[in-house]
């Protein structure tokens, strides 16, 4: 009697077993397609087609400290200007990211400069950002290939954590980018950067979450270079606003001179 | 009979006229294949920089020489290397696409030269090719392949099979960024160049930049150095709107020391000369001496003065020429020998390197210096010849044949 | 003892000719030997002296760092003090400071990356003649607040005196460097990569520009003569503590050292193929000396002086005679060399012009110093004792009746 009942019983574990494992298949599958929209959605979160934004950057070195007050416009992906508030000596330095050139417009010479390829992967304003980074950035949905790899709790909060690996064209130094995204809100909450070889090389952690114009999003960020540490950028969202009106033809080097 | 005398004479002191001679033979034998292995490594290294890269002549518009940008590009240039081939004294042309961009990793990024190749003409151009340590030269399926120096592949920390983004201007002046893979990676004798260049596929940049096969340089090998200068002269007028320049003007530091070297191994020889001068003066001062006794009875008996000159005169001459041959037939030979064989100088590598000099040693010996030795041995020999020769036929026969 | 010296001497003088023969094989050996030396180390010691004087300085202080990192925030502030008790050590020259950095220079739509250097104007001219490199326009003043560039810069720039460049950079500690600058003159150097990115400013106004009050990045130290080096090395070393570096030319320029230590390695090899020959003559000379004396040995023997004794004066004797030639060799060189010293060889033609086109004096150095005259004086003197050998050889193995025969 036993033996037979074991054996019915075996019978239905395998049919359970595998209907689980074909229905968490499916699910993986699903989340796996889904992966490349995660990251998008989490991109399209704090950049809207235009936007206009106040903010703060501090850079953290082991000798000094130096604070910035920024205002900026962009249009995604391909245009952006920067103007610099604070401090008084910095005041009216605007920087226009136009595809991918950058310009600085400077003040105290009156001028317009383009920064020449040699300078593009020099720090910006001295931070830990390059000029590069600058007009690298909208580049990561299309550039890279995604999948969810695993799910964690960061700062709180629930998250994929989704790993990119560029293309083979895509003219980016990185190996490898693993993302934490927040399943509910699609906030990006933390970026780590790897070489090929799996090295880390820089983090990008957000906090603060704060609602602003409607989204929900960290307004805290910190770049943080794996080989020197203590030393960091900071970015502090103070205002923005979604769906800015703003067209092409404001992102032009004459407009850099007239923006306040 | 002068002439036999002469020769009776040497001989008839053998210890003596031995010792001068072997001190002449080995003198000169040594002078002669320093010179040798000076001039030889020299060679060596105006040879692998012309070979690594100059190679015979370059072809560049003459704006570039100002500028290197990619929009100074030669027109027509693909037309220009074609037709320049035909040539029979020609042995390939490459026509390569410089970039002048930055390479960079997650780490770290540098300033580089990119020089795009067609690597098939490449090959017969330049010997690139052969100083790759790891990997391969283009003989791949990856996409974009690229070759890179030892020393560049350290700075950014990259390896065989690592990815590097090039960024360069483009002829409009956008900027382009592109992956490549390292497929090769090469080491010359030149650390700097090792750093500062690397080498891709031009259709690949084409690709990249979206445009037409342009080249900025025509790198011309010939089938032999001999016609350097008759192809310059050609090419010069064929193609009066670029410039035409031959490796001399390419790198004249080269030229700079290599006449410095040869006015310097021409003050060695000559001060060796001037040491062998003084020993075969002595020596044949001493043969005199020695036959004072002689000469006065010679002298006596009616040899005239002028004849006892010459005797002294040529019984030097003959000394010194026969050391001479002596050593320089023992010079040649040893530098023909060796110039095959070579010298293995592995030890002083790091050194060597950053000169961008082999380690291993041929020496060489233009015929030119045979005929300066040649040369400088017969007037040392008259220079050494005169003094004993004129103590002698100023002696007064009566006293000479009263001495010891 | 003072009998065998006697003797030895006597010896040597009795018969003149054939001393003073083989003494003066030994006095040409010294001179050639000095002559040659002398012009080897002149020439280091001139690609040196062409080299520090470019850009470096023998000596370079600076913050610790600084020379790896090369950035502005590795400056350091130095103050007039420490520079006047470097000053005041024996056998320097001078100190020079900079303040160096890398900036964009750009004029229309042209923008390029140059190495901005902020100088006192009138100590840089002393150490590396900067002043004479002027081609157009003027020379900096320490109240300067223009440019100077270099003239491969300019043309790339497509700038002329009078012309303003806007500089743009980062200064210290992160704060911007940007500027508008008139140009006040054009410097040409021969080197085309130096040619292409060299600009100066003022002292005062590069430190104003860079906000980088009373900072310099390095300190530039000249002395009178390479031989001093070490001396005063150590001394400035004591001045600074670890939180700077000091450093000297050979560890700035390595390359520079190496393809001295090259040349210097022939170098040697050609002197010693010289001694090999000299050292032929001398010992050929001696041997044919003691050959003429069989008989006279012989004789000696043979009435009872013992081998040993003959030995010993013939080894003084050779020792006279080595002492002789190379004293007679060191004494006519001494102004020999001090002439060629101070009047080198001038180099023609070609040779001269490609000496110029980079910055060097067409001549053939030759170096005067007690080091040379020692290390020649002794190598020779050794070489004569060796010659030595033979006579006591032939001695021993002498046969006094058969020598009385000869």
């Amino acid at each position: 009697m036993n033996y037979i009942n074991n054996k019915v019983i075996s019978e239905k574990m395998k049919k359970i077993l595998s209907l689980v494992t074909i229905i968490t298949g499916l699910t993986s599958s699903l989340i796996a397609q889904d992966a490349k929209e995660i990251i998008a959605k989490s991109d399209e979160l704090i950049k809207s087609k235009s936007s206009y934004a106040e903010f703060s950057m501090e850079i953290i070195k082991t000798d000094w400290t130096r604070s910035f007050g920024m205002k900026s416009w962009s249009l995604e992906p391909d245009y952006a200007i920067i103007y610099v508030t604070e401090p008084a000596r910095d005041k009216g330095t605007v920087t226009l990211k136009r595809k991918k050139e950058v310009w600085n417009w400077i003040p105290a010479a009156q001028r317009v400069i383009k920064i020449p390829p040699s300078m593009m992967l020099q720090s910006w304003m001295g931070s830990d950002f390059t000029n590069d980074d600058l007009v690298k950035e909208s580049s990561v949905v299309n550039d890279y290939s995604h999948s969810v790899v695993n799910e964690e709790t960061f700062d709180g909060y629930e998250c994929y954590v989704i790993e990119s690996i560029p293309k083979e064209e895509a003219g980016v130094v990185w190996g490898k980018l693993l993302t934490w995204i927040s399943k509910e809100y699609y906030f990006q909450m933390k970026v780590e950067f790897y070489d090929e070889d799996e090295f880390l090389v820089k983090t990008y952690v957000g906090t603060d979450i704060k609602e602003m114009d409607g989204r929900s999003f960290p307004t805290h960020w910190e770049m943080l270079p794996e080989d020197r540490p203590g030393e960091k950028t900071t970015f502090t969202y103070l205002k923005i606003q979604f769906n800015y009106r703003v067209n092409e033809s404001f992102f032009s080097e004459q407009n850099m001179k007239r923006i306040r | 009979m002068l002439l036999t005398l002469a020769w009776k004479n040497i001989w008839r002191n053998k210890k003596r006229s031995l010792i001068i001679l072997t001190a002449i033979a080995l003198g000169l034998w040594a002078g002669l294949f320093s010179v040798a292995i000076s001039i030889g490594v020299w060679e060596a290294t105006i040879n692998s920089t012309i070979d690594r890269n100059l190679s015979h002549i370059q072809i560049h518009t003459k704006e570039f020489k100002d500028e290197k940008l990619i929009s100074n590009y030669i027109p027509d240039g693909n037309t220009i290397a074609d037709d320049i081939r035909k040539d029979k004294r020609i042995k390939e042309v490459s026509g390569r696409v410089l970039i002048e961009g930055m390479a960079s990793s997650p780490t770290s990024s540098s300033g580089v030269n990119i020089i795009g190749i067609n690597p098939e003409n490449e090959k017969e151009v330049t010997s690139i090719s052969s100083y790759i340590e790891e990997g391969k030269f283009f003989e791949t399926e990856k996409r974009n392949p690229a070759l890179i120096g030892k020393k560049l592949a350290d700075k950014l920390g990259l390896k065989l099979g690592s990815k590097i983004v090039l960024t360069f201007q483009n002829i409009d002046t956008t900027l382009n960024y592109a992956a490549f893979r390292i497929t090769g990676i090469f080491k010359t004798e030149s650390t700097n160049f090792d750093q500062s260049h690397l080498f891709v596929k031009n259709t690949d940049l084409y690709k990249t930049m979206e445009s037409e096969p342009i080249i900025s340089e025509i790198a011309i090998r010939l089938n032999s150095s001999d016609d350097l200068n008759f192809v310059y002269s050609k090419l010069q007028l064929d193609y009066s709107s670029l410039k035409v320049e031959t490796w001399k003007q390419l790198a004249p530091e080269l030229e700079f020391t290599y006449e410095m070297l040869i006015l310097e191994l021409e003050i060695f020889l000559g001060i060796i000369l001037a040491a062998l001068l003084f020993g075969i003066t002595n020596t044949m001062l001493m043969s005199v001496m020695d036959r004072i006794r002689e000469f006065g009875v010679l002298m006596a008996v009616g040899m005239k003065r002028v004849r006892v000159f010459f005797l002294i005169l040529i019984e030097t001459f003959v000394l010194s020429i026969f050391g001479g041959i002596v050593g320089m037939l023992l010079g040649g030979i040893t530098i023909w020998y060796l110039s095959d064989k070579g010298i293995d100088l592995s030890i002083f590598a790091e050194g060597l390197n950053a000169y961008g000099m082999p380690t291993q040693m041929y020496p060489v010996l233009p015929l030119y210096f045979y005929f300066v030795l040649i040369l400088m041995i017969i007037i040392t020999a008259i220079i050494a010849a005169i003094y004993p020769s004129i103590k002698t036929i100023k002696l007064m026969p009566a006293k000479a044949i009263r001495t010891y | 003892m003072k009998t065998y010296l006697l003797l030895a001497w006597r010896n040597l003088w009795r018969n003149k000719r054939r001393t003073l023969i083989a003494a003066a094989s030994v006095f040409f050996a010294v001179l050639l030997a000095l002559l040659m030396r002398s012009m080897q180390e002149g020439s280091y010691d001139y690609m040196i002296e062409a080299s520090v004087s470019m850009y470096t300085g023998y000596i370079q202080i600076h913050r610790d760092e600084y020379w790896e990192k090369r950035s502005i925030d590795k400056s350091m502030e130095v103050g007039d003090k420490i520079v006047k008790e470097i000053e005041a050590i024996e056998n320097v020259t001078l100190v020079t400071p900079r303040l160096e950095s890398f900036s964009l220079i750009s004029f229309g739509n042209t923008t390029k990356v140059a190495s901005i250097i902020g100088i006192e104007p009138g100590q840089e001219n002393r150490m590396t003649k900067l002043k004479n490199k002027l081609i157009k326009g003027k020379y900096l003043t320490p109240d300067s607040k223009g440019i100077l560039l270099s003239e491969g810069l300019a043309e790339l720039l497509k700038v002329d005196i009078g012309d303003s460049i806007v500089l743009y950079g980062q200064g210290y500690h992160g704060v911007t460097a940007a500027d508008r600058i008139p140009i006040e003159g054009i410097v040409k150097f021969t080197l085309p990569e130096l040619n292409k990115s060299m600009a100066y400013l003022s002292m005062n106004y590069s430190q104003w520009l860079y906000s980088a009050p009373e900072r310099i990045t390095t300190l530039s130290v000249m002395i009178n003569h390479i031989d001093n080096l070490q001396e005063v090395y150590e001394k400035v070393d004591d001045l600074f503590d670890d939180k700077y570096e000091v450093m000297t030319w050979s560890e700035m320029m390595p390359e520079l050292v190496q393809g001295i230590e090259i040349d210097n390695a022939g170098g040697i090899i050609m002197l010693g193929i010289l001694y090999v020959i000299i050292g032929f003559g001398i010992f050929g000379t001696v041997m044919m000396m003691t050959a003429e004396r069989t008989k006279e040995f012989g004789i000696l023997i043979s009435i009872g002086l013992k081998k040993g004794k003959l030995a010993f004066i013939s080894f003084l004797e050779s020792i006279f005679l080595a002492f002789i030639g190379v004293a007679a060799g060191v004494l006519v060189s001494i102004p020999v060399l001090y002439y060629f010293h101070q009047n080198p060889i001038e180099l023609t033609g070609q040779m001269a012009d490609m000496a110029l086109s980079y910055g060097l004096d067409p001549i053939l150095p030759f170096r005067f110093a007690p080091n040379i005259f020692v290390d020649q004086f002794l190598t020779v003197f050794v070489i004569g004792l060796v010659s030595v050998s033979y006579p006591l050889f032939f001695i021993r193995k002498l046969k006094p009746v058969e020598a009385m025969r000869k």
